[in-house]
Parts: C-alpha cells; structure tokens; sequence
C-alpha cells in the first residue's frame, strides 16, 4: 500500500474563490477594530455622560479654575516659599511635585549605591559576608514596603529622644543633630568669591577628562599604561580646594542652635523624610542587589577563565571584560527600579510627608473637590516620569546596541 | 619502551583542606588577611544584633499581660507581644462574628482541597481543575463569607461549585490511587468502557445533572447569617483582595498581553495604552481613583460599597502588571512554533490556545509568582484609603486603650509573617524554575 | 528484498512516471515580494502540475524558503497571485485556512510543539482541525509513525528523540493531514550525516506514492534521483530551470555552473 492514498479521503469542499464577505482578512480586521473602537468610545461615553450628569446633580463644577484658589493649609516639609493664606492648590500641586522628586532623588542615589555594594558582596568569596548580604536582599525584599515605611517612622524616627537631649551625629560638634523632631544639618551659605571655586572645580574635571583622553591614546600608540584615577582625583581635589583657599573660603555655613523648644537655622529634615528615606533605599537596594548579582552571573565563568587565560589581572578582568558586559543585563532593571523608587514615594501618605499625592490627591481633594481634575493631573505628572525614564532607558538600550555591532 | 600499568591506582582520601571544616573555614572564610578581617568584623557585628534582638524580642519579653503598662512594670526593655497575643483574633479575622470564625476557615479549607490536587502527581486534567479554582470557588467563598440572601444566580453558581468540588476531590484521590480519572471510572463501573464516544457523553452528563439537582434542592435550606463587608477584616481580609485580584490578574492580563501582541492597530494600541497607564502610576493613586471617581461614574442611586471599588482597582492594576508578564512570555516562544500551528491548519485562537499558551505558561510560571507575591505586598495598601486589611489592624492595636503606643511589636509580628509568606512562595518560584529549565524534556 | 516486493516497487514506479498529470497543483505567476524595501521575490512564474517532484536549490539568501513559505502563506506576497489547487491565495482567510490544510509543510528545525507528546503532535491537526473523533485520530497517527519506522516513540515527547527522529516525525505530522501537496525547506540541513540518510529515506518512499512535493536542499544525490524539475534561484530570480539530468550536467547559465561547482 502506498504511503499517500491510506485512508479514505474526508470530504473537503472547496471554497469558492470570490469575494468573500464574511471570511476576508481586510474585512474583519476593520470589524473587529471598529468593534472594538465602539465598545471603548461607548463606555467612555457613557461615563462622560453620568459624570457630567452626577456633577450638575451635586452642583460641582469642574475645570481648572481651583487650581488658582487660595488652599488654606500649611505643607508641613517644602522647598520653596508658600505662605497660608494666600498660596493657591497650583501652588500646592508645585509643592508636592517638589517634594515627591526630592525624596524619589535623594533615594535613588542612596538605593544604587547599597543596592550595587550588597549586590557585589552577595558574590563575595567570604561566606559570611556573601551569606549576610542574602539575609539583607531576603529579609527586605520579601517584607511590603509599606510596613517598613510604617516600622522606620512609628518604631525608630518617632521614638528618638526629645529635642533637649538629641543625638550628636557630629561627635561632639554639635551641627549634626537627630532627635523626635527630625534630622538637623549644617546649611551652606555661599559667599561673594564662590563662583571662583566652582569654576575651579569645573576646570577640573574637563582637565581631567582630557588627561584621561591624551593617557588612553598614549597607549594606543606606545603600550605604555598611565594610571588615571588618582591624578584625576587628585586635580579634581586640589584645584578647587587651592582656588577655594586663595579666596579665603567664601562659603559659611550655618548650624543648627537650639532657640525656645526648637532649633533654628539649618536644615531640618523631618522624621517621615528620614523614615520614608531610609524604607525606600533599603527595600530598593535589596532589589537591585539582586539584578546587579543576576548581572554579574549572566557574564559566565568561561569569560573569566578567557580572561584569565590571557593573563588579565583580576580588577582588569572586572573592568574590561565582567563589568562591560554585565552592565546592559543591570541597566535596565535598576532604571525600572528608580521608577519604581518614585512612585513608591507615594507611600509617604501613610506616614504624613507630604509628597504630591498626600498634599494634592488627599487634601487638596478633600478640601476643594475636583476629583477628576485632581487624580487626572496627579496621575499625569507619574506617567510623565515614567516617560522620561523609559526615554532614559531607550537612549541606554540603542548606545548599547551599537556598542555591540 | 612502552611504560604498562599494571595496577589501577587505589582512590585515596583528599588532603585536609579539601575535606575537613577547618579546610572549608581556611578557604571560604579566612583566606587572606583582609578576608580574616572581614570575617571577624562582620561576626562580631552579627553578635551585637542577634544578642540585642534576642535579648528584646525573647529574652526580656513580655508574653502575658493585660495592658501595655503591666508590660511596662514587668519589664522595661522587653517586647511587649502580650499585645499582639491579645490582638490575634483581630489580626487574622478582623472585626468578623467571633461565633461565625468558622466560616472564613471552612473557606480557607476548601481551597486547600480544591487546590491540593493541582500538586498531586498522577491527577489529570489540572488545567481544569485551576480554571475551576478561579470561576467557581470565589461564588462559594463569597457566600460563605458574606451570608444572607442568595439570588437564583448565587444559588445556582453555588450548586455548581460544590458539585465540582466533589468531583475534582474524588477525581484526585482515584488519580492518585490507581491513575485513571473520575469519568473513567463511572463509566467502567456501568460496564460502559467500550460504549461509543457519544452515549459516553448522555451518560455521564445526565449523571451530572442528577448530582446538579441534589445538590439544588440540598443547598436551598441553608442559610447564613449575613455578614457586612465592614466587619470584614485582618489577614483574612487581605486574602480576600489579593485572591481575587491575583484570580482576575491572570485572565485579564492574558487578554491584555494578546491585544498588545495583535496586528490590528487599534486594538493594539488602546491596549499598550491601558497597560501603561495602569503601570506608571503608583497603586495608591489608583485606589484614590476609584474611591474618589468611581462614585461619579455611577448611574444615579447606584451605589458601590468601599470594598467593591478597592477590589475594581486592584483588578485593574494587576492585570495589567500580569499582561507584561504574559507578553514577556509570549515573546519567548520562537516563531517557528506558530509557523507549525499554521501549517497543520490552526487558526489563531487554535495557535494560541492549543499550543502557544500552554507552552508559554508554563514558562512564565516563575515569573507569575513572582508577581503574584509584589500584588500581595502591595494590598497592604489598602489600609491607607481606610480599609482595615492586616496592615490596618496591626496600626489599630497601638490605639486600643490598654496597648497604646504599643507600635513596633505588631509591625513585626506583621513583617514576619509576610516574610514567611512571600519567601516560601518565592523559594517555590526558584524552585520551579530549576525544575522547568532542566526537566522541560520530562 | 522478496520478489513480489520488487515487482510491487517496478509497477509504483511506472505508475510514477505517468503520475504527473495535466493538472495543474501550484500556479505562480508574477510574483513579487518584499521585505521592507528588500526585493526578495523578482517576478516568479512557476507551474506545478500534480504528482510533480521540484528540487529548488541556490545560494543563500536567494529567497528559496521565501518562495515555499508564500506557498501557503506564512508569509504575504504583494504582487502576483498564487493559485494553489484551483484556490487563490488573497485576502480571504477561509481560503487560506484551507489551503493550510491541503498543504504540508516540513521546516529544517522541525518545529515539533514540545509541551506534546509525538502522538499529540500527530494528533493536533486531525483532532482540533479535522475535527475527526479521537480513536479515529489515533489510529491514523500510528499508521504514519509506522510508515516513518518510529512507533515506539509515540509516547516520548520531541526533546528525547534523536534529530533524524524529529524530522521524521515532523513529516509524519504533515502526512497526518492528508495533505495534496507537501513542502520541504531543508529538511536535512541541521541534521548528522548518519540521520540525513533515514530522513531521505522517509522522502523518498513519499516521492513513491505520487505526492506534490516542493523541495529546498542542497542535497543533490536526493535531486538527482526524486526531481522531475530542478530550479535554481539567485537573488530571488529563478535562473534556470530543468530536469535533472540536463541541470547537473549541462547548466545553461553561468551562475549555475559556479555554484555546482561550490557544491559538488
Ligand atoms: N523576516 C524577514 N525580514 C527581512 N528580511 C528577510 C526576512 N526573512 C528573510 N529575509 C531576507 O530575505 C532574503 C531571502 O531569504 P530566504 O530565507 O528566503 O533565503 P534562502 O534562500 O532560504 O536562504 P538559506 O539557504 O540561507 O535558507 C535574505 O536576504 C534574507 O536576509
Ligand atoms: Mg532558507
């Protein structure tokens, strides 16, 4: 028997070969996305229409009119000048975004510094120590952030000692205070000449930059090795520092002095800051502990073996072949993590720092209304972060590509 | 002259510092000066906090107490867990019936057995029985745990899933026992094995119906006492949000994931849209969206309860955190798959559904979990917008009169067993990993 | 080999030689592709008559897979049409769809679903497509693994066979459709020499029953003693195009006779 002929022949009927309505490719793909336009216009629709409806019946009104009406209450942290009584909820909105950058930054250098010093301890050849970093990455990877947010303001920030015997961060110098009120710092006043030093210091670095540029190409040409780093950071240092010293250091600083119960002048950061601060890098370093390790491992031992093998020390060996390639595997996820690290600022709800959604999605809303102006531009100003970093992240991704090719 | 061994060399025992611990200690923990430096700094560092935690939260406790201040007068410096103690009902159930307790952990029990199975070897059709998990068992929990009145729709969708419960209970422990399935059986035990395929079917469907109609007439004599969603609270009642969140995530993020990967533009686009929307935007933002907005989308005198819109929005915002989850999943299944679906004449939902999801799935299964456990996280967040969840019970004891200010204890207590959880679903996904990149030739 | 084997073999083959029929399976005419603005399909004609055995071959990248995977439309000409078994391949998906079932189509990497085993494999198309009942799926699915001398695997799943294993149960897959035609892209490319031999074998025995076959491969022996026509692509042009005989030994055009010598 032959192999194509071994079984009776289903029926099959032939399909005509005209134009068929309901089976053409061009036909439904318009059906289908029509259908679904309908579906979403219709429900958009008919929740424009309840709304505007729901909002006559209640006698709102609606736009951004508000955003230029007096607010009525004190932010207890911000940045810039706002006086009760006469700043207005745009100003409040200002305020909040402020705030909410301000944390989310500050954060984010502190997260990438832990998160990549754990990550590398994690792949330490010391037991203890990499055993140590994986209780660190456990324990605060799998605890909700809120909790932790919650635990460093209510258990620890809140509980330090009263203002009159605050702990001296300084060792006896008194300008860096911490107690139940917050964190107390020096802050810098800058002087007429101070413009010199930071001219100096920017002289520096291009100085720098070019010595870096001249010492790689002399060893393109003569195989000499010129170490960098340290007469970079020595100039980095020193000229500034001489400049500085010339112009009979124009930079005063002012401390904290304790006046009546509280202290004035400095810097005060609260205690939700510090909570706030402290949660956020520590669970987003545990975090990125984990993708800067993951990267790390992704390089594979036969690169180092390679390596190794012709005869590259072990800090070139991290520098020219680990590093470079574990980067494009650790970019990416700790850029989603700054993303990450901004929009859990939000927490600071809980807690009372009053970042844009406590200030604006909260009080604002319960104090003037505008539910959907409110969430509307609240939600806005996140996804237009969310933009940037992803544009961030896309300018990363296409540099890396072409450094592949 | 050729050298001939004549012997084969003995296997001897490894030198020391293979072998022994002091070996193992040389090489892992005092290898170099530095490294000897390390090591001791860093135990001593251990020592200071274990001691110190111990000494806080074991040594100098307080287990039994009445009041915060009894704590207090017993010892000074000592975790106060009396409080906790005292609160335990409160943390797990909330302010639920204490009379009615018994409901939430038939519940709990329920879903251990509707479940259990999809972990037993030899038990077939667990596709199903998960599908069934999810469409079915929530109509179940609901009425258990919320009582009262129940519709003609509530009864019926009840019926069915106690019937289902039966059968996929009794369907498992015969897989387990002798391999063959539920419907196998019946129809061997009716001497009906060889019947054509068709009378299998009437058979088999009529006996379903009759079990159907017990079970009707059987549950229309029950009736619970109605439990408000307010009372509604503690681990309990997270459980209950992020269940049907997690429940809702992955049907939803399936179709969200397939929208986003369509060819036809508009479908693609308004779904990408959705996803990142939902995605840029913190969780709490959402949860403020659909209390505060939610009510305005509503035709007039139809009112949502707070629960309802907390659980809408975290439907929401998981599915679409589960949609790039999916599609990340989808993108690893090589082009050549679908070319073969293709050529054997399968259309896309054939494509999808026969062969590309299962296989998908199945690899994304690590990764599922993982996200599954940021969503249980991440419902803590409820008790910001008032909702009395875990989170919002361990902050409520430190403003119950006799425990005032008792703050850390019951936040630890809380972390500790989050971290339990979170870390043995974790230790699971890892788990299932390992298994899955070398067993995926079974 | 007995002798009523023999004789059975010598009446296939002259049933061969008279298999090819006036009919026509695949009509191309003018037909064009491209990717992006990459002209990989220059103004195709080809005609197919059924039970027609074609060897395509050619360099690299001259669009050999290309033009088999138009053939049932994994990939979308834009000019030109395409007529396969009296249907044309347009916008119609039904069409399509049909056309899908009628002809088979055996990749160089397999593509066997590796969450099935080799029996659901076979089975897939029959029972979700065919919508044949079970057994009936089954049965059918035995009968082709036997043809392809693997049926003892039916219960494996595609990672624990051998390549050659793979391959032939790729095509047993196929064949489980019943299909009018079938298409080879390089069946034999990614396998050891050892297994090239017993999926050829497979192909051979095919040839035998009078099926459509398209083939791309570079092995020329197989050519030589399957093909009724050989066509030759360069830059996506079908450069020449002849019976075997005359194509192996006498080629016409000089792109021809630089890559037979490359190659033989
Ligand atoms: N999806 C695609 N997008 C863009 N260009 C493609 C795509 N697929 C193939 N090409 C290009 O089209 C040309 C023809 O490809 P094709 O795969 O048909 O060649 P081939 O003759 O089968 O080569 P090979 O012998 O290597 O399989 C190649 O130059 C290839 O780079
Ligand atoms: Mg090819």
């Amino acid at each position: 028997m032959a192999l194509g002929d071994s079984r009776s022949k289903t029926d099959q009927v032939k399909p005509k070969d005209q134009f068929d309505l309901l089976h053409d490719e061009r036909v439904r793909s318009v059906v289908y996305q029509l259908l679904t336009a309908a579906v979403v216009g219709w429900v958009g629709w008919y929740l424009f229409t309840t709304t505007a409806h729901n909002l006559e019946m209640r006698g709102m009104d609606s736009g951004f009119g508000f955003l230029g009406f007096e607010a009525g209450f004190d932010p207890a942290f911000r940045l810039v000048a706002y006086e009760v009584g006469v700043g207005t909820y745009g100003d409040i909105f200002l305020i909040g975004i402020l705030n909410t950058l301000y944390i989310s930054f500050l954060s984010i250098i502190a997260m990438t510094l832990v998160g990549f010093s754990v990550g590398v301890l994690r792949l330490s050849n010391n037991w203890l120590v990499a055993k140590v970093a994986l209780a660190y990455v456990e324990i605060f990877r799998n605890t909700p952030l809120l909790i932790q947010v919650i635990f460093w303001y209510t258990g620890i920030f809140s509980l330090l000692p009263q203002i009159r015997n605050s702990l001296d961060l300084s060792a006896g110098a008194e300008v860096v205070l911490l107690n139940n009120r917050g964190l107390y710092l020096p802050w810098p006043v800058p002087g007429d000449l101070l413009w010199m030093t930071g001219l100096a210091l920017g002289i520096a670095i291009i100085l720098a930059v070019l010595f870096r540029r001249w010492a790689h190409k002399r060893q393109d040409i003569t195989g000499q090795l010129i170490p960098t780093l340290i007469p970079g950071a020595a100039l980095i240092v020193f000229l500034p520092g001489i400049v500085y010293w010339m112009t009979g250091s124009p930079l005063g600083w002012e401390i904290p002095e304790l006046e009546g119960f509280n202290f004035a002048g400095g810097a005060t950061l609260p205690p939700a800051f510090l909570a706030l601060f402290v949660a956020l890098t520590i669970y987003h370093s545990a975090h990125l502990a984990e993708s800067v390790r993951a990267g790390i491992l992704s390089v594979g031992p036969g690169q180092s073996d390679a390596a190794m093998a012709i005869g590259l020390r072990k800090n070139r060996l991290m520098s020219l072949v680990i590093i470079p390639q574990a980067m494009p595997a650790i970019v990416p996820p700790m850029i989603s993590l700054w993303m990450n690290v901004v929009k859990n600022s939000s927490l600071a709800i809980a807690i009372g720092y009053p970042d844009l959604v406590a200030v604006f999605m909260q009080t604002s809303l319960n104090q003037a209304g505008h539910a959907i102006e409110i969430v509307g531009m609240t939600m806005a100003f996140y996804m237009f972060v969310s933009l940037t970093i992803s544009w961030l992240l896309n300018i990363y991704n296409k540099r890396v590509q072409l450094v592949e090719r | 002259m050729a050298i001939v061994k004549t012997e084969n060399t003995p296997a001897r025992a490894a030198p020391l510092t293979e072998r022994s611990i002091i070996g193992w200690m040389s090489k892992n923990l005092f290898s170099s000066v530095f490294n000897s430096i390390l090591t001791i700094v860093t135990l001593y560092v251990i020592y200071i906090t274990v001691k110190d935690l111990w000494v806080w939260g074991i040594g100098d406790a307080v287990w039994i107490a009445e009041t915060r201040r009894e704590c207090f007068t017993i010892s000074i410096d000592g975790a106060c867990w009396a409080g906790v103690i005292a609160w335990f009902d409160n943390i797990f159930y909330g302010r639920y019936p204490r009379e009615e307790l018994w409901r939430i952990n038939l519940g709990a029990i329920l879903l251990f057995i509707w479940m259990a199975p999809l972990w037993l070897p030899r038990v077939k059709a667990k596709v199903f029985i998960a599908v069934t998990t999810v469409f079915l068992y929530p109509f179940l929990a609901g009425y258990l745990f919320a009582g009262g009145d129940k519709g003609i729709f509530m009864q019926v969708m009840i019926t069915a899933a106690i019937v289902c419960l039966v059968a996929n209970t009794l369907h498992s422990i015969i897989g387990v026992s002798n391999g063959t399935s539920l419907p196998g059986l019946v129809l061997r035990l009716l001497g009906k094995n060889n019947a054509p395929e068709k009378s299998q079917r009437i058979i088999l469907f009529s006996i379903l119906l009759v079990c159907f109609i017990v079970v009707y007439l059987w549950q229309m004599s029950w009736s619970a006492q109605g439990v408000s969603w307010t009372k509604w609270g503690g681990l309990f009642l997270t459980f209950v949000i992020a269940g049907v969140g997690i429940a809702s995530a992955l049907p939803g993020g399936i179709v969200l994931a397939l929208g986003r990967r369509s060819k036809l533009p508009v479908i693609r686009v308004l779904s990408t849209a959705f996803i990142e929307l939902f995605r840029s935007v913190p969780l709490i933002t959402v949860l403020f969206m659909a209390t505060t907005m939610f009510p305005l989308f509503m035709p007039e005198g139809f009112i949502l309860n707070k629960l309802t819109q907390v659980i809408i929005a975290v439907c929401l915002f998981n599915a679409c955190y589960m949609a790039e989850t999916v599609r990340a999943g989808l993108q690893a299944i090589p082009r050549g798959q679908f070319e073969g679906a293709h050529t054997i004449g399968l259309g896309y939902w054939g494509t999808m559904g026969l062969v590309v999801m299962p296989q998908a799935l199945k690899h994304m299964i690590p990764n599922i979990v993982g996200t599954f456990i940021g969503l249980l996280k991440d419902t803590t967040l409820v008790s910001i917008i008032g909702l009395f969840d875990i989170l919002g019970m361990l902050r409520s004891v430190s403003r119950d009169t006799p425990w005032i200010g008792l703050h850390k204890e019951p936040l630890i207590f809380g972390a500790i067993l989050f971290f339990l959880i979170c870390f043995a679903m974790s230790k699971y996904s890892r788990h299932l990993e390992v298994k899955l990149s070398t067993g995926h030739k079974k | 080999m007995t002798d009523t084997d023999k004789q059975e073999k010598q009446n296939a083959g002259e049933q061969l030689a008279s298999a090819i029929s006036s009919e026509v399976m695949i009509d191309l005419k003018q037909v064009n592709k491209w990717y992006g603005s990459f002209h990989v399909l220059k103004d195709i004609d080809l005609i197919v008559h059924k039970g027609e055995r074609i060897v395509v071959c050619g360099p690299s990248g001259s669009g050999k897979s290309t033009l088999i995977r138009c053939i049932n439309h994994l990939e979308e000409h834009q000019t030109g049409s395409i007529v396969v078994d009296g249907i044309t391949l347009d916008k119609n998906l039904k069409n399509i769809d049909h056309i899908r079932t009628e002809v088979g189509m055996v990749f160089q990497n397999f593509n066997l679903f590796p969450h099935l085993s080799i029996l659901e494999n076979l089975t897939l198309g029959p029972i979700w497509v065919r919508k044949m009942p079970k057994a009936d799926a089954h049965a059918i699915a035995m009968e082709y693994l036997e043809r392809v001398k693997i049926p003892e695997q039916a219960d494996k799943f595609p990672g624990q066979l051998s390549g050659g294993q793979q391959q032939r149960v790729a095509i047993a897959r196929s064949l489980c459709m019943d299909p009018k035609i079938m298409l080879f892209d390089e069946p034999t490319s990614a396998l050891d020499p050892e297994m090239i031999k017993e999926v050829l074998d497979v192909m051979v025995e095919l040839a035998d029953t009078g099926m459509t076959m398209i083939v791309v491969t570079h092995e020329m022996g197989f050519a030589e003693t399957i093909a009724d026509r050989v066509i030759f692509m360069d830059q996506g042009d079908i450069v020449e195009e002849n019976e075997p005989n005359g194509f192996f030994n006498h080629p016409e055009h000089e792109r021809t006779r630089l890559f037979l010598s490359q190659i033989l």
